[in-house]
């Protein structure tokens, strides 16, 4: 039934952008892409260990930050420059973790939403660096050719296959972690941590290993998202609003499952944009009114809640 | 031979010293009872040997070997595991996986490391519950668990903390029974325990801690004629 579901979903994955020609249809496919790889990226470490982060904005603005200075200092390929975000954004995330994991609880979650104000500051005072408010601008891409044909820059579709290889990674990642023993052993540590502890684990060490797997794949997705949208500041990257927008997704997919954040953020993106057109600025209203009503009735989560009903649990 | 050396001990919390001066030896194979009435810095004791929580001065040589400020789990590793007085099961999960995650300290592969829990669950003789939710267990049965979880990761010595606490006669009889099974298959046990006939009955040795001073050390027979003894448990008169 999984494998089944798995192989369906990686099947609608290929073809879904070919169903369609507009272009803003297309934009909706690749932000929930987008979305569910911020989801499942926090969900390594909010939902399997349950270490509630409010500051992976950090961790994405760095991957961006990366990617796009590399590319127009050091004329570094966008596409490794990617790759360097996610290890930029691993290497931050190191420090981070060493610091906030000395705390527990509530007291991390503050200490994550204090480092990335720091973070996104910094980002908007260090006008040498990151131009500052201003921002930067990528206005042509590098051509890249697969199999003799010059790939469209202009075009959604192969950002939409960027952003599903890049989600797909996030998804199968997930599923290994959820299957080994260092996913058992974040799972021990969002249960009791002092049993964690006296069991053996290095509950720092590994919070730490997660923190640091979970920033490599958002400072991809960072990545991603500068070459997107050709051009980043800091309050688009490092805003908190960001960090937030990712524990939705996985709180309204389902905590610690592979498929939640999927769900999350087809959901939310959907509802965001249907509301956006018809009610304009009221729509936060209603997805206000939606995220209510998903912690008081599904607390498991969409996901969740269905895995449950389908029998899919082990 | 002498497995664990504990000497000076101490533990203040801010004005308050907890532990003062605590000195002891553990030998290898032998169960020995740490009593003492109400506040007399048992758990502390616990607590600071394990890692929980940080001594104020002293050392704790295991083998030979400093164990005093490395962190509870690098502590297990070098083998010395513990329950917990108010039980802490990994409460959503089942009772197989507790001990799983216990097991896989020495045995990274899940297959071999649930082979291993069945073993372990069949010892303490909660096999028949290995697919129920450890939150789901009675008292008894939680603190038999938290005994498997600590034996999974094949400890030297196991620190009990109060496992006969809230049970009833016909467990406490079955739980003497375990703790001396445990002792002839090899590992050393200390235990804080209240329920002094139990404790009287399955320790070779017994030390009392009185307001966070070793007030007697020595075989139960011995231990239960000491007039300090009787004293802090009983008052003056009494002795």
């Amino acid at each position: 039934m999984k494998h089944i579901l798995a192989a369906v979903g990686v099947l609608i994955l290929f073809v879904a952008p070919l169903l369609t020609n507009n272009s803003f249809y297309q934009h909706l496919m690749i932000m929930v892409l987008f979305w569910t790889l911020l989801g499942a990226s926090w969900n390594l470490l909010g939902g399997f260990a349950g270490q509630v982060s409010f500051g992976h904005a950090t961790f994405l603005g760095i991957g961006a930050y990366t990617t796009m200075l590399f590319y127009l200092s050091l004329n570094m390929s966008p596409w490794l420059g990617m790759i360097a975000g996610g290890v930029l954004g691993a290497l931050v995330a190191l420090p981070i973790g060493l610091i906030c994991f000395r705390l527990r609880g509530p007291y991390f979650s503050l200490a994550t939403l204090a480092v990335a104000e720091i973070v996104r500051l910094v980002a908007l005072n260090w006008d040498q660096l990151t131009a500052g408010p201003v921002g930067l601008l990528i206005t042509t891409l590098p051509p890249l050719s697969l199999g003799g044909h010059a790939v469209n820059w202009e075009s959604k579709i192969p950002f939409y296959y960027i952003a599903a290889a890049l989600m797909l990674f996030a998804t199968v990642l997930t599923y290994a972690v959820s299957r080994s023993r260092f996913g058992a052993y974040l799972t021990a540590i969002r249960e009791d941590i002092d049993s964690a502890e006296a069991v053996g684990i290095d509950t720092v060490g590994v919070r730490v290993s997660a923190l640091v797997l979970s920033a490599f794949v958002v400072g991809l997705a960072g990545g991603f998202y500068s070459v997107y949208f050709r051009y980043i500041d800091p309050d688009a990257v490092f805003a908190i609003s960001l960090s937030v927008e990712m524990v939705f997704i996985a709180v309204v997919g389902g905590l610690a499952t592979t498929a939640g954040p999927v769900v999350g953020a087809l959901v939310l993106v959907s509802i965001a944009e249907v509301f956006r057109e018809r009610f304009a600025a009221g729509h936060l209203i209603f997805y206000g009114l939606f995220m209510m009503l998903v912690i008081r009735y599904l607390p498991e989560g969409i996901w969740g809640r269905l895995r449950f009903l389908l029998g899919l649990t082990r | 031979m002498t497995l664990l050396t504990v000497s000076g001990l101490r533990k203040d919390f801010g004005g308050l010293r907890a532990i003062s001066d605590l000195s002891f030896e553990l030998r290898k194979g032998e169960i020995l009872g740490l009593i003492g009435p109400n506040g007399a810095g048992k758990t502390t004791a616990f607590n600071l040997i394990t890692g929980f929580i940080p001594a104020t001065a002293g050392t704790a040589l295991l083998e030979g070997q400093s164990i005093l400020g490395l962190k509870p789990s690098a502590i297990v590793k070098r083998g010395i595991a513990r329950t917990f007085q108010v039980v802490k099961p990994f409460r959503n999960l089942s009772v197989l996986e507790n001990v799983t995650l216990a097991a896989f300290l020495n045995e990274p592969r899940r297959v071999r490391a649930e082979e291993k829990a069945r073993a372990t669950l069949e010892r303490v003789q909660l096999s028949r519950k290995i697919e129920s939710n450890a939150g789901d267990l009675t008292l008894g049965e939680q603190k038999y668990l938290e005994i498997a979880r600590a034996l999974a990761t094949d400890a030297k010595i196991l620190f009990l903390d109060e496992p006969m606490g809230g049970l009833n006669p016909t467990e406490v009889e079955n739980a003497c029974a375990l703790v001396q099974r445990i002792r002839q298959d090899g590992t050393t046990v200390i235990l804080v325990e209240h329920h002094m006939q139990a404790i009287m009955k399955i320790s070779d040795r017994v030390v009392v801690l009185h307001h966070g001073v070793k007030i007697a050390d020595g075989t139960p027979h011995d231990v239960v004629r000491n007039r300090d003894v009787i004293a802090a448990y009983l008052g003056r008169q009494a002795a």
